[in-house]
Order: C-alpha cells, then sequence, then structure tokens
C-alpha cells in the first residue's frame, strides 16, 4: 500500500509532517510529526521565573 | 505568567486582567479572519475560477448576504483585473501554490471572486486592527508588556504617557472596524461557502474528546473558574455532560517522542514532574519516511486523562454550548439553522471552521464591552496595573509549584 508524506502542512505556524497510508484511495491511517526541535523546558531552567513568561509565549 | 503568578499566590489588579482579555481577544480575532482567508480558504476558493465570474453576478451575491459596502460590479472587475494579471503574467506571486481546478472546488466563479476580493481586502483589514494589539502589547505577535502581577503598561486617562483617554478612544473605533468586518464580510462568507461544502460536515470528525481550559477572565483570582469562555472536558462527544478540569489529568508521554525519561519512555507524567532529554532515534536524513512503529516525533505525547483530546476554537465552543453560555448557544444555534445541519455537524471538519467563524464574531461582539469597562475604571480613579507584593525574591518561598493555562 502507498504511503505518501505532506511536509511540511502549511495551515499551521510551526513545523509538522503527515505521513498517511492510503488503501483504495482513502487515508487508513496516519501519523503526525512535529519536526523540530525546540527545547522551551531546558531554555528556561535556572533562569529568574519572573521572565520566564517572555520565552514561553514563543510555544 | 499564569503559573508563577498561581506558585507565587499574586491577584493581578483588574485593569491589567482586562487588559489581558483585550489582548488576547483582538488576537483571536485577527488570527482566525488570517486563518481562514489566507490558511484556509484556498482549500475550498478556486482563485483561478474567479476569472470566469461575472461582475454584476458578483456584486448582487454579495449584495445579497450582507450591506458591507465593497460589493459593485465596478470593484468585482478591478479586483477581476488584478488576478488576470497575476495569472497572464504567469507568476501567481501569493496564489502561486494552489490546485486550480481541481474537481474538489465547488464554488461557482461568482463566489470565488468574491471570497478572493474578501481575502485581499482582510489583508488591509488585520493591518489596522492589529493596532490594538500594538497600543496594549507593543507588537504583534509576542506582546511584551505582561508582568507577573500584572500589566507594565501604565494606564491613567489624564496622561501623555499612558493608556489614556485618546487611545481607548482609538481603541473603541478599531474594535468597530475589527466586528464590522467579522459580522458583514467573514460570517456571511462563511455560510455562503459552507453551503456548498456540505458534504465536509461528515468529514474530519478527529478525537471526540474536546478540552478548554477557559479564557477571558472575569475575575481576578489565579485560574479562576470564572471565565467568559467556560472551562470543560467532553468526554467521547457526550454534550449532556461537561466535566470540571483537573489539570492533575494532564500528562506528557515519550513512547513515540524523541526523548529520553528516566525511569521508562511510556510513563505518563504531570508537567510537574515533566523531563526533557531529547534522543533522536529516526533516520538519518535525508529520509523517505519516519519509523512510524517507533519514535518519529519531537512533540510528546500530551493525554487528558489518558485520553488523546481536541483544544482550540471548536472545543471552546462545544463547551460553552454544551454548558449553556447564552450567546454562544444562540450564534451555533443559527449558523446550524442556516446551513440545515443539527449539532452533530459540528464533529467535523466544517463544524470546526465553523466554530472558529463563531468564536471570532462573539469575541468581536466582547471588545468593545472590555474596553468600556478598563475606561469606566480608569475615569473612576483606579489606576492600579500591578501587583508588586510578591516582585522581589526575597518574598518568596524556597519551593513552589504552579500552573496556569493560556
Amino acid at each position: 500500500m502507498p504511503k505518501i508524506v505532506i511536509d511540511p502542512i502549511t495551515r499551521i505556524e510551526g513545523h509538522l509532517r503527515i505521513e498517511a497510508q492510503v488503501e483504495g484511495g482513502k487515508v487508513a491511517d496516519a501519523w503526525s510529526a512535529g519536526t523540530m526541535w525546540r527545547g522551551i523546558e531546558i531554555i528556561v531552567k535556572n533562569r529568574d521565573p519572573r521572565e520566564v513568561w517572555a520565552f514561553l509565549s514563543r510555544i | 505568567m499564569r503559573a508563577v503568578e498561581n506558585a507565587l499566590g499574586i491577584t493581578i489588579p483588574d485593569n491589567a486582567r482586562i487588559i489581558r482579555n483585550l489582548i488576547s481577544g483582538i488576537q483571536y480575532v485577527q488570527d482566525h479572519v488570517i486563518h481562514f482567508y489566507h490558511l484556509h480558504a484556498l482549500d475550498w476558493v478556486d482563485v483561478v475560477s474567479a476569472l470566469k465570474a461575472d461582475p454584476g453576478k458578483t456584486a448582487a451575491l454579495s449584495q445579497s448576504l450582507s450591506d458591507w459596502p465593497n460589493a459593485t460590479p465596478g470593484y468585482f472587475k478591478a479586483i477581476q483585473a488584478k488576478v488576470k494579471a497575476l495569472v497572464e503574467s504567469g507568476q501567481l506571486g501569493i496564489f502561486a501554490n494552489g490546485y486550480w481546478g481541481h474537481p474538489a472546488y465547488k464554488l461557482p466563479p461568482e463566489a470565488n471572486l468574491m471570497a478572493v476580493a474578501h481575502y485581499l481586502e482582510a489583508l488591509d483589514w488585520q493591518k489596522e486592527v492589529i493596532r490594538m494589539q500594538a497600543l496594549l502589547g507593543a507588537k504583534n505577535p509576542h506582546p511584551q508588556t505582561f508582568l507577573v502581577g500584572g500589566m507594565s503598561i501604565p494606564v491613567d486617562p489624564n496622561s501623555q504617557n499612558a493608556l489614556n483617554a485618546g487611545s481607548i478612544a482609538l481603541l473603541q473605533d478599531l474594535a468597530k472596524k475589527a466586528r464590522a468586518f467579522v459580522e458583514k464580510v467573514y460570517i456571511p462568507d462563511l455560510l455562503a461557502v459552507a453551503s456548498f461544502y456540505k458534504e465536509w460536515a461528515a468529514i474530519g470528525g478527529g478525537v471526540g474528546n474536546y478540552l478548554s481550559y477557559g479564557e477571558f477572565q472575569n475575575d481576578n483570582k489565579s485560574n479562576t473558574t470564572n471565565c467568559w469562555l467556560p472551562a470543560g472536558f467532553i468526554r467521547n462527544r457526550n454534550l449532556a455532560k461537561v466535566e470540571p478540569v483537573d489539570h492533575l489529568k494532564v500528562t506528557e508521554d515519550a513512547a513515540r517522542a524523541w526523548y529520553k525519561y528516566s525511569d521508562g519512555d511510556d510513563k505518563a507524567k504531570h508537567p510537574w514532574v515533566g523531563e526533557t532529554v531529547p534522543n533522536y532515534t529516526g533516520p538519518k536524513p535525508p529520509y523517505e519516511f519516519l519509523e512510524t512503529d517507533k519514535k518519529y516525533s519531537w512533540v510528546k505525547g500530551i493525554r487528558y486523562d489518558g485520553l488523546s483530546t481536541e483544544v482550540g476554537p471548536l472545543s471552546r465552543m462545544l463547551i460553552a454550548y454544551a454548558a449553556g453560555h447564552k450567546r454562544i448557544k444562540e450564534v451555533v444555534d443559527s449558523v446550524l439553522k442556516k446551513l440545515g445541519v443539527g449539532p452533530e455537524a459540528l464533529f467535523s471538519t466544517l463544524g470546526r471552521t465553523a466554530a472558529r467563524g463563531i468564536e471570532t464574531l462573539v469575541t468581536a461582539e466582547m471588545l468593545p464591552v472590555w474596553i468600556d469597562d478598563l475606561a469606566g475604571r480608569m475615569k473612576a480613579g483606579d489606576l492600579r496595573i500591578h501587583n508588586g507584593e510578591k516582585w522581589d525574591p526575597a518574598s518568596w518561598p524556597k519551593e513552589a509549584k504552579g500552573y496556569g493555562f493560556h
């Protein structure tokens, strides 16, 4: 069965990839993948909690 | 911000709460319009087909939907000429990447031309209304005026260096413009386009669980449940029961994501004990396919009570609808009636697209109310914008936990 890939998905802001299993012209199964590593949790570690919002609002 | 305020037990002043509501509200209105016209509409609207439209009939169509003034044959003829010049140049610019002529497009040429005209108008409209965001948040996106404990933007009706009576008047004027376009262009377009794509009311149902944390606080209590858009959880499309939200039911797992957990990647962890240790085990790029039977994403598996759950406008509108929110119930029922479909149609791509429009409309209606609320308090002499009691780290406990939603 053919697998199709849509990457990037352009209806969102951010980086998303879809792989879909196609059977008889219809999608039988699909997987969404975030293709970018951000690590916001690591960026804000040990920072002053009063400035953390400015980083987290980028999520 | 809310998590830190929750952890430290900070209550923000009314003015800060209202300005936060306004910043989020304007964001909803502007961003939803952009999503509909500029990110989503070209899945439904065939730009090239607009060339075949009769400008006179397009004007008649537009006038039948609302009294928006840009609806003359001459106006649509000029838009058509603009699109024609683009197509003939062979360089479609912003319209380069479409599926023009695909049989899945259902709109008649006149509806396509009208939608293309409004696509272009929405670009000008957003440039104007987003000035509200600049006034209150200094920039868009990522406003800069937030502060743990409140906001950093001073309010004083009589000061040149604060949000004053002049800025209130400008905000009201921009809110009026924002609302007029939503009422007279976006919603009529949404209904007109939807009426040609009703089969999409049975496609794209999603996982069937809906979560809203609540937004637009009516009081200043940290994580209050007294919100204009209510918090709640709907399980398996059951609109008869809205469950209260419990943040402890939110978990992240790394079974399918490129992270390593100290006690096994399939352990669901509440964010308070979350771990973020990247561990890429996917194929070496360039690759054709990911290993979807193993780990395949940088996004952890986020679950509510162990379930995959939808968030966003459809969830918020469903929860408000099921919880009996008066205005939202009224608008949802009127949209369903106009499209001739029942509430089950909400669980679909069409429902999700309609919910975004409904949320835009009801939020645009609230902007002037919130601006008036702020103006009234300023006029009465309440200029408080920040609670600084817990600003000094010396006032903090050694350890604190908090949570906050947006």
